[in-house]
């Protein structure tokens, strides 16, 4: 995954990252440094256990000088350059070293005495690097003091304190490794509820939810909640707007028909501008009212309307509109049927097509429903001249009237397949078996529908 | 025949009065939903044009109120709301017609026309009695295939009597169908009229029933 590095995850991750690489060196460094500490002091422990065995095996004779009692202990002080040394010198005597420094010896520096035992790093006769202790001696017997020294090459040393420092870097890589992965793991699932936000919104704006859903923890919930009221707030706004143009719409209809009544029973240019002008308004209001109420249907989510009623209502209103054409209508279906929507819109989709049918008939009008899976599929049928292949998709554009001698405004089939489209339904004309034009509307079932069936 | 309009836009009411008028109908107007509803019940109208909305009370509570007492006169709703929704309620509130603004004079005249015809049982908008034949949708009289001239209030009286054929029609009835509210009533002015109207169409389909009234009869002929 690519991280812009303004991204908040590559922020947590890249500050705890460098955080604990901070921390991790330090703690190296800080543990290597006292592991080194603790080697050398248990190295000088073993050289003054040397020294003090070189001191008590050391003896002293006035006519001698400084002799060795024994031999000592120690097998690597007689093989030669092994790294293991002693050296005795007197300051007024000859110098007496093991048999490992073969022919050399160690550089010692008797301008200052050393009472106490003395650690320091020098360099060894094949120039390793060696660690001395030393001290001043004065035998009872003698006035100027004889310096004891024992030396070790301190490559053992070294070695441990490398592998130690190895096996350190393996385990706190390790470690840094473990806790980078423990943050990434927790920046993901601490930032997961601000990838169910921007799901959430994505579907609100797609408009598969109304508003965010589920529980957010306390530090998003309020912008949860804000962008809940924004939400609703916007759709208030939509809402009112919609209204506000319908209101609009409806209002200027009673001016428009007083004028078109006036402007009727004149004559001359005036009165004909005035008409063409009218009949311009008519249109936009037309429009406009359309616009709307497509815009406003299928908002509600969560409602349904039982198909049945909603049908014969449509089926007595149409009945006292044609009540002088003797166009009898059908209605076949819909017990128990329930359209996943609003009425209104049901009534509208469903009130264009039937009331086209009407216009139409000779003398029967036929309207069935059923289901199909999840969605209802109503036809409506006439017995009248129908519309031919290839002027169907005609009759859908907008203000499109098949013949102007019949009244309607011509948006019926446009407003309906708009509506049916935002229920996710749609519309088509085929050729009815009684002869005339068959409607085939394909509407979503509400759910509760299969539920019903289910249990008769 | 006696119309009610009641709109509430004072230019429209103007409108369909003048128009109404102009046709042969005697109309009183109504301006909110009080007014209306009160008309509605205690005047005897031929037809109503309602508009929804109406200040005070809305039309189609005006429209139910009316139909709950039993009014049953033809109304016609006149309105700027064309959903099928709101269509459907006009509907089930008792409406008999629906009329969407902006809307043609000339549609509305004939949908009153027929909703009248429809209301007395007439289906053709050429009704006959006889020799008589009037034509509601031109107001034309034609007598034995003769065309006959008649006066507004002529027209108005052989309009009811053949709305209403076979059937006794007092002068109260006519009076109170034939001029509106304010016309100061005189039942002998129906009797001059009825006289002078016998004597235009010269066949005798509109025979006095004694201490009833009037009534018009096909089987005119013999006179």
């Amino acid at each position: 995954m690519v991280r812009r590095p303004s991204s908040l995850t590559f922020r947590l991750i890249a500050g705890a990252g460098l955080w604990t690489f901070f921390a991790l060196v330090v703690v190296g460094v800080a543990l290597a440094f006292l592991f080194r500490q603790t080697v050398e002091r248990s190295f000088d422990a073993r050289l003054d256990v040397l020294l003090e065995s070189l001191i008590v095996a050391a003896e002293y004779d006035p006519d001698k000088g400084v002799y060795l009692s024994g031999p000592l202990a120690e097998p690597r002080f007689e093989q030669p350059y092994s790294g293991w040394y002693w050296q005795i010198t007197p300051r007024d005597g000859q110098v007496m070293i093991s048999r490992s420094l073969w022919d050399r010896e160690l550089k010692e520096d008797l301008s200052a005495p050393e009472p106490q035992p003395h650690h320091y790093y020098s360099v060894g006769p094949d120039n390793q690097q060696i660690r001395v202790v030393e001290r001043d001696i004065i035998f009872p017997d003698s006035k100027a003091p004889v310096r004891f020294a024992v030396a070790a090459v301190t490559t053992e040393n070294k070695m441990e304190v490398t592998r130690f420092v190895g096996a350190i870097v393996v385990a706190l890589g390790l470690m840094g490794i473990g806790l980078i992965g423990a943050v990434i793991a927790q920046v993901r699932y601490g930032l997961r509820p601000l990838r169910t936000l921007e799901g959430q919104l994505e579907r609100v704006r797609s408009g598969e939810a109304d508003r965010l859903e589920g529980g957010y923890p306390s530090e998003i919930a309020p912008v949860a909640d804000e962008l809940n009221k924004l939400i609703d707030h916007n759709a208030e706004l939509l809402a009112r707007a919609r209204t506000h143009v319908g209101n609009l719409a409806h209002a200027l209809k009673t001016p428009l028909s007083v004028l078109m009544n006036d402007s009727a029973t004149h004559h001359g240019t005036l009165a004909a501008s005035v008409r063409r002008q009218l009949d311009v308004m008519r249109r936009l209001v037309d429009h406009y009212l359309v616009r709307a109420r497509t815009a406003a249907a299928g908002q509600v989510i969560g409602t349904r309307t039982p198909v049945l009623p909603a049908m014969t209502s449509l089926r007595t209103t149409l009945e006292k509109i044609y009540a002088s054409r003797d166009v009898r209508i059908f209605v076949q279906g819909g017990d128990r049927l329930n359209f996943r929507g609003e009425r209104q819109d049901f009534d509208e989709m469903l009130g264009n097509l039937m009331d086209n049918a009407c216009k139409w008939a000779d003398a029967e009008v036929r309207v069935t429903v059923e289901r199909r899976d999840t969605n209802l599929v109503f036809l409506v049928e006439d017995d009248g001249p129908g519309i031919d292949d290839e002027q169907r998709e005609a009759v859908f554009s907008r203000g499109q009237r098949f013949d102007e001698a019949t009244p309607g405004s011509g948006l019926g089939l446009s407003i309906v397949r708009d509506i049916a489209g935002l229920y996710g339904g749609g519309i088509e004309l085929d050729r009815s078996e009684l002869g005339g034009l068959k409607a085939v509307l394909t509407l979503p079932a509400s759910a509760d529908t299969s539920v019903q069936q289910a249990a008769q | 025949m006696r119309a009610l309009v009641v709109e509430d836009d004072p230019d429209l009411v103007r409108q369909l009065s003048e128009t109404l008028r102009d046709e042969g109908y005697a109309v009183d107007q109504a301006t909110d939903g009080e007014e209306a509803t009160y008309l509605g019940e205690v005047e005897p109208y031929d037809v109503v044009v309602l508009d929804l909305g109406l200040p005070v009370i809305d039309g189609v509570s005006v429209l139910k109120s009316w139909r709950g007492k039993g009014r049953t006169m033809p109304v016609l709703i006149l309105t700027a709301r064309g959903q099928w929704s709101e269509k459907v309620a006009g509907f089930d509130a008792g409406a008999d017609d629906y009329l969407t603004k902006p809307f043609q004079m000339e549609e509305l005249l004939a949908r009153i026309r027929a909703l009248i015809r429809r209301a007395a049982g007439h289906a053709s908008p050429v009704l006959r009695c006889g020799p008589v034949e009037v034509d509601t949708s031109s107001a034309t009289v034609v007598v034995n295939g003769e065309s006959i001239k008649l006066t507004g209030h002529e027209y108005k009286l052989l309009s009811y009597l053949i709305h209403h054929m076979n059937k006794i029609v007092s002068r109260t009835e006519l009076t109170e169908h034939i001029y509106d509210q304010d016309f100061d009533r005189d039942s002998n002015t129906i009797e001059v009229f009825v006289g002078r109207l016998r004597k235009k169409l010269g066949v005798d389909v509109i025979k006095t029933v004694r201490g009833l009234g009037y009534r018009m009869e096909p089987d005119g002929e013999a006179s």
